[in-house]
């Protein structure tokens, strides 16, 4: 529509009449014979749009190496291949126009992807069109007019029921989902470590009981179309045409049980919250069977970040997320950290004050930004074993963890080792951390979120998962380690505070970590019952090489102690309201008596509207 | 004008003067303001207002309304005469019955709603942008005095745009190595780290932001980051990293210079005392 108004200006600034005419009379049928001659001026503005806001991760040349690119996982897209990650078209071929509108306007699962939306605001709906035609112009593939991109139809949806989910399980484990996405959709299945993407990048498995983290949406209809069309340049497969579509909504389904089912709306929130509630337990907390006493404490889930405030920067950390249940009694307070992670790294060792290098120093020590040689695997190999051969020759390329280690037996990849049964040794073990103010405090002064501060130290209880739970199956009830942080570079072991006890476990996917300690403290902090006290999480993933102030971290949020008593509101509701009604009963007497005296004879009679319409 | 809602605010002014023409009773006009006031206090605006303000405001409009009443004998006659007429009335019993009962009914809710809400965490009021410190700060061993100190890269802009350029570019490279993260692909403050933060991180798109500040605050901003702001900034849970550790002034300045160019807005200028 705008095409023509442009060339007709275009014409019109030539000037001169008679080629004026020529123009106008030749120019539409130039653009029918020859639309790439009349995209050009849109290859420009798209260009311009794409310099501005886009170039900087996929870079100028639309090879994907841009300037953060070395600082995010997975890298930005490469363009220059036509491999388009969300589309609704079936694996192999290219994305419609469509698709990459969506992209753009939607992002592909922001913020746990760097690729966010970008509005009407930012990129209007013709600088879009522009944008996609200068896309496509990076990538050969769709110069070919023949090239296919036939769209699927997504059916409508079965009606949404927990026994269809259900049953959507026996196909999920019967496609071979477990393979990858683990046997209750964690993302830790045997395969998962292995896994690259088509460009060599090692590449995570998503966490199916997180639809508000997944690329190209967690509604159902986008679940549907990523089972269907899989993710171009991933091991992840399209079942179109091998999967019967309720077999697809089936597996959709069982996904989204993990997660309490479908949310309504166009836009899958993460269940965040800012508080933990800690609940009162009427018996001795026993962590040998703490799994009961927790059932009825409300899990609060905070999300983390990396911790990219200090040196010892992690632009990329594993765990995103943790929830947590706390429990209290008398005597004890307990808190249940659990998180996700594709593979328990219980050997090594780790702690808060170990040294990291600076990311530069992670970068010289490896010659670079990780696998900038690395040409594009085999692009059928969607299962990325083919990938993988090649990544064993470069397994001195630490992907997750940048810095070169040198040691043998630090292969953490697990190459030659498909099977998973093992976990390699590892130099650096799982931990987690919660972090207190060592001192409640007074007024709103904290601590400063990162390990405390000169003037106000935290305390961490801090879980070594190499050292408490080497044997993870084993759950065995040890001691944690405190420490005392004055900010991350003045971190002691507290030797005189009350050390709380911890277990550890690891099922499925998930690390389940209990801490328990008395209640009421004489040097550290004591919990009261209807108090807020701060609280602030860390988790460290050895398989990321995370260690000291590389890690993930948490904002302050609070803790909140239920009271031991529910106080009962009936009496005070019903004092409250015997007395206003007393007041009112008095009130309306006063009234009576004075007006019977002031005008006994007319009370009933005198009409208050003659009273003052007369007046 | 955005923040008012004008379908509650006309509507009730419309009502209101109407009833300047209509001949009612002063209880009914005093009434009508009272509701219309609280509609438009706490619906007439788009940002919520908080319940306290609410009651603040209604608490005025109350005591304007009973003065106004009160400075005249035939309006206090006029608003009690109804009320005691519904008071000492047989016909009004029922209806006497029904609001004596509703109105100690309302109170034990609300004590009701009192005891059993959940309480929420105390907040605190930072400032956002607290005053700079009047001591110089020291800046990899630099000496800056905040009210007198200016980009001094600013002025290529005119002198050398070539060189101008070549140092907004300079600042983009930081930007999208360092800043993206929580500030956001288009520094609207909603990075892939944001969600996870508290203070969430500061939206340079917003006009009441970096166009309204100085690029000295900008510098001492970034140099010093969350820990070297004062208390009333709430320097433990800022995020904002001491970029001294990581960048040079140089670069910290040509960020500056990349923020202004990127949103199209112009720094405060150094006000000469």
């Amino acid at each position: 529509m705008r095409r023509p108004d442009l060339l007709r200006e275009a014409a019109a600034g030539s000037g001169c009449a008679p080629w004026r005419l020529v123009r106008r009379l030749a120019v539409p049928s130039l653009l029918l014979l020859l639309p790439s001659v009349a995209g050009a001026q849109d290859l420009e503005r798209g260009k311009a749009v794409y310099d501005k806001y886009c170039s900087q991760c996929h870079g100028e040349t639309g090879d994907g190496k841009g300037i953060a690119a070395s600082r995010l996982r997975p890298e930005p897209r490469d363009f220059t291949a036509g491999k388009y990650k969300v589309r609704m078209t079936p694996t192999g071929q290219l994305p419609t126009d469509q698709d990459i509108r969506n992209a753009i306007r939607k992002g592909l699962g922001f913020p746990y992807t760097a690729m966010p939306p970008f509005d009407r605001g930012l990129i209007d709906d013709a600088e879009l069109d522009d944008l996609v035609a200068y896309l496509k112009s990076f990538s050969s593939a769709f110069a070919d007019p023949d090239a296919q991109r036939q769209p699927i139809d997504i059916p409508a949806p079965p009606p949404y029921t927990p026994a269809g989910a259900e049953a959507g399980r026996e196909v999920y484990e019967r496609t071979g989902c477990a393979a990858c996405h683990g046997n209750v959709g964690r993302g830790d299945g045997f395969s998962a470590p292995t896994l690259r993407d088509d460009w060599g990048q090692p590449i995570r498995v998503a966490d199916l009981t997180k639809p508000w983290t997944f690329r190209g949406g967690g509604r159902r209809e986008d679940i549907f179309r990523t089972m269907s069309t899989g993710f171009a340049g991933t091991p992840m497969p399209g079942f179109h045409g091998a999967l019967p579509p309720e077999d697809i909504w089936a597996i959709t389904d069982y996904m989204l049980s993990l997660s309490g089912g479908p949310q309504e709306g166009d836009t899958v929130e993460a269940p965040y919250a800012n508080v933990v509630r800690a609940v009162v337990v009427d018996q001795p907390i026993d962590l040998a069977a703490a799994d009961e006493l927790f059932a009825a404490a409300p899990p609060a889930l905070f999300p983390l970040l990396g911790q990219i405030v200090e040196p010892g920067r992690d632009f990329y950390p594993s765990v995103v997320e943790v929830a947590v249940q706390a429990i209290y009694n008398q005597d004890e307070i307990a808190f249940r950290v659990s998180w996700h992670d594709m593979r328990a790294e219980t050997t090594g060792h780790n702690a808060p004050d170990l040294p990291v290098p600076s990311w530069e120093e992670q970068l010289a020590e490896t010659g670079g930004a990780a696998a900038d040689e690395e040409s594009g695997g085999d692009e059928d190999d969607f299962w990325g074993v083919g990938t993988e051969e090649s990544g064993e020759e470069e397994s001195a390329d630490d992907f997750w963890g940048v810095e070169e280690s040198g040691g043998a037996g630090d292969d953490f990849w697990g190459t030659g080792d498909e099977g998973g049964a093992t976990t390699p040794d590892k130099e650096f073990s799982d931990a987690v951390a919660i972090q207190f103010p060592q001192a409640m405090p007074q007024g709103v002064v904290k601590p400063y979120f990162i390990f405390g501060d000169a003037q106000n130290p935290v305390d961490l209880w801090f879980a070594d998962l190499g050292k408490v739970a080497r044997d993870p199956a084993a759950a065995e009830i040890t001691e944690a380690d405190l420490w005392t942080g004055r900010g991350s570079a003045a971190m002691t072991p507290n030797d005189a505070g009350d050390v709380p006890e911890v277990v550890a476990r690891y099922q499925e996917g998930e690390w389940s970590v209990v801490f328990k300690r008395k209640r009421r403290s004489r040097g550290g902090l004591s919990f009261n019952p209807s108090t807020f006290v701060p609280i602030a999480f860390s988790v460290w993933d050895g398989f990321n090489r995370e260690r000291g102030n590389k890690r993930a971290l948490s904002a302050w949020f609070d803790l909140y102690l239920e009271p031991f008593e529910r106080p009962n509101p009936l009496p005070a509701m019903a004092k409250a309201f015997g007395g206003v009604l007393g007041l009112e009963i008095l009130l309306i007497a006063f009234v009576r008596w004075r007006r019977r005296r002031t005008a006994p004879a007319s009370a009933d009679a005198a009409r208050p509207a003659t009273a003052y319409e007369s007046s | 004008m955005e923040q008012f809602n004008w379908w509650v605010i006309v509507p009730v002014f419309a009502a209101l003067i109407a009833l300047r023409w209509r001949r009612t009773s002063m209880l009914t006009w005093f009434a009508a303001w009272w509701i219309g006031m609280f509609l438009v206090v706490r619906y007439g605006f788009t940002v919520p207002v908080p319940m306290s303000v609410v009651k603040l405001y209604m608490g005025l409009v109350t005591a304007a309304l009973v003065a106004y009443v009160l400075t005249d004998a035939g309006r206090i006659r006029e608003v009690t005469e109804p009320l005691a007429a519904f008071m000492t009335e047989r016909r009004y019993l029922p209806y006497l019955a029904a609001v004596a009962l509703f109105i100690p009914a309302a109170v034990a809710f609300g004590i009701y709603r009192d005891m059993t809400r959940v309480p929420q965490p105390p907040s605190f009021a930072r400032t956002i942008h607290p005053a700079t410190p009047a001591e110089p700060i020291d800046v990899h061993g630099t000496s800056y005095d905040l009210g007198t100190a200016d980009n001094p890269y600013r002025e290529l802009e005119e002198t050398d745009p070539a060189a101008f350029k070549a140092r907004v570019e300079n600042g983009r490279k930081i930007y999208y190595e360092n800043c993206f993260y929580c500030h956001g692909d288009v520094m609207a403050g909603d990075g892939m780290f944001a969600h996870a933060l508290n203070p969430i991180p500061t939206n340079f798109q917003d006009p009441g932001t970096i166009a309204m500040l100085r690029e000295a605050f900008l510098f001492w901003r970034i140099a010093k980051g969350g820990p070297g702001l004062p208390a009333e900034g709430g320097p433990w849970a800022s995020a904002m990293p001491a970029w001294e550790n990581f960048l040079s002034e140089d670069e910290m300045w040509n960020v500056i210079l990349f923020l202004y160019e990127f949103t199209g807005h112009r720094p405060r200028a150094v006000e000469l005392h």
